[in-house]
């Protein structure tokens, strides 16, 4: 079916949610909680938008609603510019020193917060993207914990967690740099644990822990010399393409 | 011919609502029961004895009732059980001083059917409320228990029984009061199953006991309420989630299914027409964000209580991930109802576009605390002031706050207004599931506002962005305002952000979360800008705002503010006149409530700083 | 009821949990029932529950800290809870809080050193009519004043 976004008419499979449909056609909407490999979670609410169905104007997250009908959706309406203000001014005092949030905040012309509490040091939104990547990965090691305005993520008892393998996916995720974690001296300090770096088969840079290491391997029945630093990987991809295109091309 | 008309048994009911229990009536139900099981032989027949659900007058307990002579005994004490049996059981005396007070009229009244608080309510949710003994499945059944589903089972096809409820207009009593039969037969359409039934009582809006009485003074209704609707929809499981806090609703609600099913009436093959369906409990968490439907089957399904996105409603996809209704106790608890008694008479009591009766716990700052049920578009008015009895010493009415943290304060120019959902709605106010909290002068609206934050705070479950930073912020402007550090704007700011979360919140929590601020401001913004501007509390409950001292012009000197000062802060000379030591005085308005001339006034903090 | 105690050993916690089904719906009830009965969830339980059900630590830790019917740390003998329900509110909750505070010397959420008294501010009890409402154990007290505060506490003294 055709749904319209700011005018412009985009093809929308039933059941897609508009985010998609909207990248798609190179429409812009601002999230921070959404990433392609964990889609809709609908905890920031950046990603709002206007849906007129029929007589209906509703405000929906886009990231989760899901295209039912024809509708027309108005992505940056001056109700929705003022709202995502707003949210931006609540999550900038939240994560005052995060350089994501900062370039936002002045995308969006908002000055040094002056009214409300800013709350400095964790500079955590709790977007959720973590927790899901951890499961994704399949560990569990962290969580949301407690409730309400004191909600965190956390290990079980915010001590060293007895399965975090040390993978690091969490920190690569956070959109605001809230997750630490330290390399030195060829060893990796996350969520309070320190783990052992063994280097890459490939170039020798020390990049995988050692439970990281027995984890994947145990998951994909690798050798050990087959699992490389992300680096390594992508040369040996685009060697093996080269060669594709090699034999192509001979042919 | 010769008609021997037998003395009918008499029944002596002891209300064992939690209200009652809490003043001992338990003592006094074992006591009456003990009086009468040794007196086997001194009276002709045997009276009953039984522990009932609350009778609603919570304010006058403990209660007793005795049947069929429609005796009703107010603030009953261990101490009187034994007049109560020689006099009212054995013989057919009346204790005067054991009857209702009439506050108005200063009259004693026999039967609560002639009381002020009684007179203009009606029942249908609370029908059997406080005449059964609600571990009786025998008692339920004698006042129509459990005929509606016979009827249900044997005359009605299901898309019947979905078009009756339609008809009878019910719309859902937990909150945003969405019609029920609509609900049912968009959950009917789905082609999908197993299907589930719901009942929602986790009552979580603080000032709101509804809930909890249906379930300890009548579970039945409600689990035939449930039966109905899985009738009408195809399912075969239900589930009851209660607040774990609600020992008695718990534990009769056990009962109660337990005895049902020993009857038939859930199982396999029910009632020999084929039908399965079964029910269980689920006990709360004790989250508040629970009452929000899908945080509710999130906790059921033994997860954190986080509501989901909705855009694909229950009905289609809930429970499990299968088609789901869930509606709460007191909506179950009409359903029965009206299946008896029809849809064109449940239509016409209320009002046009909330038709039926709605439960409301009526506490605060009134006289007579209690649950009442009225028909829809009765005015506040006459609840507050004909039921409730007014505001205790005759103070002014200052608002009536409804719907709990989503709700709103309404204030006196509104107090004419019909209570329907779309009328509370419209008031910046919304029906909730029932708790209806009178204010006086001495309640500060900003303090209130403050107060439901406060709650909302620990309450959101914090999962999205709005609600949580939202009210954090909201939250710390209001204590800012409470406590003398309210800056210009800090108004227009709440206003603003208060919007957002209206539209860009989640769920249903976090949209409604502004409501208490909004409303308080709309109808209450001079004492926002007495709070902000002038550093002043006009009602003398924020401390920081807040100077008490006796005027001594009133004063009569009786000394009772110095007897209730706990801090020994009040000083003076009996008949003379006594003065508030300003450096001890903690602001805890004892003296305040104490003093019977309204010498106690609070000249605010503005007065240090101007002069 | 007094509970039991983690040094009892953790027969009663394998017993409580072995009642349910390995199923995801009970493990709600499996952590009540465990916190009814040792006052809180001592990690050693937790651990049981983690291997019955086979779920990860850090969803059962979620769970235990966002549910206010469950804790992680050992409660007093006598848990007392103070209803901060908007009735009791408006009619002066909080300053029984105060008091409580004054004369425990805790705050709301803490148990003394004793271990006797734990205080505690709950949501509304809906026992609006008899607010303000404090409720120690199983036991309900209404129309509460600062004044009756130390006199319950006196009372519950004496019985030790």
């Amino acid at each position: 079916m055709i749904i319209t976004i700011d005018g412009k008419q985009c093809e929308a499979q039933y059941g897609e949610y508009i985010l998609d449909v909207a990248r798609r056609n190179n429409i812009f909407i601002p999230t921070l909680c959404h990433s392609d490999a964990l889609p809709g979670q609908g905890n920031c609410r950046l990603c709002i938008v206007e849906v007129l169905e029929g007589k209906r104007r509703r405000v929906v997250v886009s990231c989760s609603y899901p295209v039912k009908g024809e509708v027309e959706v108005l992505t940056n309406t001056e109700k929705i510019r003022k709202m995502r203000k707003n949210l931006i001014r609540l999550l900038a005092a939240a994560a005052p020193d995060s350089d994501f949030m900062r370039d936002l905040q002045r995308e969006y012309g908002l000055e040094e917060e002056e009214r409300f509490q800013v709350y400095r040091g964790e500079d955590c939104i709790l977007c959720g993207l973590c927790v899901r990547a951890c499961e994704e990965v399949g560990i569990y090691a962290i969580s949301t914990v407690n409730r309400g305005i004191t909600k965190k993520v956390s290990t079980p008892y915010a001590e060293p967690s007895a399965v975090c393998i040390g993978c690091g996916a969490c920190a690569r995720v956070c959109p605001t740099g809230s997750i630490k974690m330290k390399e030195e001296n060829g060893r990796r300090e996350i969520w309070g644990k320190t783990f052992a770096l063994l280097p890459c088969p490939g170039c020798g840079k020390p990049f995988i822990t050692r439970e990281e290491l027995a984890y994947v391997q145990a998951k994909t029945g690798l050798e050990p010399a087959e699992i490389l630093c992300e680096k390594c990987r992508q040369k040996r991809a685009a060697r093996k393409m080269r060669d594709v295109f090699k034999d192509v091309t001979m042919k | 011919m010769l008609m021997f008309k037998r003395k009918p048994v008499k029944t002596v009911l002891v209300c064992c609502g939690t209200g009652c229990l809490a003043n001992n009536s338990r003592a006094i139900y074992e006591g009456l029961k003990k009086r009468i099981e040794e007196s086997g032989a001194r009276a002709s027949i045997r009276p009953v004895t039984k522990a009932t659900g609350c009778n609603g007058l919570c304010e006058r307990g403990p209660i007793v009732k005795i049947q069929p002579d429609d005796i009703f005994y107010c603030g009953v004490k261990a101490t009187d059980v034994d007049e109560i049996f020689e006099r009212s059981v054995l013989n057919d005396e009346i204790i005067t001083r054991l009857l209702y007070l009439d506050s108005s009229t200063g009259e004693r009244v026999k039967s609560h059917r002639d009381t002020e608080f009684y007179k203009r309510q009606h029942k249908i949710a609370l029908r059997n409320i406080g005449e059964i003994d609600p571990a009786s499945i025998d008692d339920y059944i004698e006042r129509d228990g459990y005929r509606a589903l016979e009827k249900v089972l044997t005359t009605m096809s299901p898309q019947e029984v979905i078009d009756e409820i339609e008809k009878s207009g019910l719309r859902g009593r937990g909150g945003a009061g969405f019609p029920t039969g609509v609900k049912w037969k968009q959950c009917a359409r789905v082609d999908v199953f197993p299907k589930y039934v719901v009942c929602n009582g986790d009552e979580g809006d603080p000032g709101a006991f509804m809930d909890r009485s249906i379930m300890e003074g009548d579970p039945h209704s409600v689990i035939e309420g449930m039966l109905i609707c899985a009738y009408a929809i195809g399912a075969e499981r239900g589930f009851i989630y209660i607040r774990d806090e609600y020992a008695l609703a718990l534990k009769n609600m056990a009962a109660a299914l337990e005895e049902a099913r020993k009857r038939g009436f859930l199982g396999r093959n029910i009632l020999q027409k084929g039908m399965n369906f079964d029910i269980e409990i689920v006990r709360g968490g004790g989250a508040f964000v629970c009452g929000e439907s899908t945080a509710l089957m999130a906790s059921i399904e033994g997860r954190v209580g986080e509501p989901r996105v909705k855009y694909i409603r229950s009905v289609e996809r809930g429970l499990w991930d299968k088609p789901t209704v869930l509606n709460n106790v007191e909506t179950w608890a009409n359903v029965p109802v009206i299946i008896n008694r029809g849809a064109q008479w449940f239509r016409s009591i209320g009002s046009e576009g909330s038709p039926g009766t709605k439960v409301f716990s009526l506490v605060g700052k009134v006289k007579n605390t209690g649950l009442i049920e009225v028909p829809m578009g009765i005015t506040l008015r006459e609840i507050i002031f004909s039921i409730g009895g007014g505001i205790p010493r005759d103070r002014e009415f200052k608002a009536v706050q409804t719907g709990g943290p989503s709700g709103g304060c309404i204030p006196k120019e509104l107090l004419d207004l019909p209570v329907d959902f779309d009328s509370l709605t419209e008031s910046g106010s919304m029906m909730g599931s029932g708790g209806m909290i009178v204010m006086d002068e001495t309640t500060c609206m900003v303090e209130v506002a403050r107060y439901y934050l406060q709650f909302l705070a620990e309450e959101s479950c914090g999962k999205c962005v709005p609600c949580r930073e939202g009210i954090k912020q909201m939250l710390g402007i209001l204590e800012d305002i409470c406590a003398g550090r309210g800056r210009e704007g800090d108004i227009e700011l709440l206003l603003d952000i208060g919007a957002t979360l209206q539209e860009a919140a989640l769920c249903g929590l976090g949209k409604t979360a502004p409501n208490p601020v909004l409303s308080t401001i709309r109808y209450f913004r001079e004492e926002y800008r007495e709070h902000i501007q002038n550093k002043y509390c006009p009602a003398g409950v924020c401390k920081e705002l807040t100077v008490f001292y006796i005027d001594q012009e009133a004063c009569r000197g009786c000394g009772l503010c110095a007897q209730k000062c706990p801090l020994g802060a009040i000083s003076g000379e009996r008949r003379r006149t006594y003065t508030i030591d300003e450096t001890k005085c903690i602001k805890c308005g004892q003296c305040r409530d104490t003093c019977r001339f309204g010498a106690v006034k609070n000249r605010g903090r503005r007065h240090d700083n101007n002069h | 009821m007094p509970a039991g105690s983690i040094e009892e050993g953790l027969s009663q916690a394998k017993e409580i949990i072995g009642k349910y089904p390995r199923e995801q719906r009970f493990l709600l009830a499996a952590l009540q029932d465990i916190q009814k009965h040792y006052n809180y969830l001592p990690r050693e339980a937790l651990a049981l529950v983690q291997e019955h059900f086979s779920v990860p630590m850090s969803r059962l830790y979620s769970m235990a800290t966002f549910y206010k019917a469950l804790t992680l740390k050992p409660k007093g003998k006598y848990v007392i809870k103070v209803c901060d329900g908007t009735a009791c509110h408006i009619r002066g909750s909080s300053l029984l809080v105060e008091e409580l505070q004054r004369l425990l010397r805790i705050a709301p959420g803490e148990t003394t050193t004793d271990g006797k008294f734990s205080l505690e501010t709950v949501n509304c009890l809906g026992s609006c009519a008899i607010a303000p409402v404090m409720v120690i154990n199983d036991q309900y007290y209404g129309r509460v004043t600062t004044a009756a505060v130390g006199k319950i506490l006196e009372d519950l003294e004496a019985k030790e």
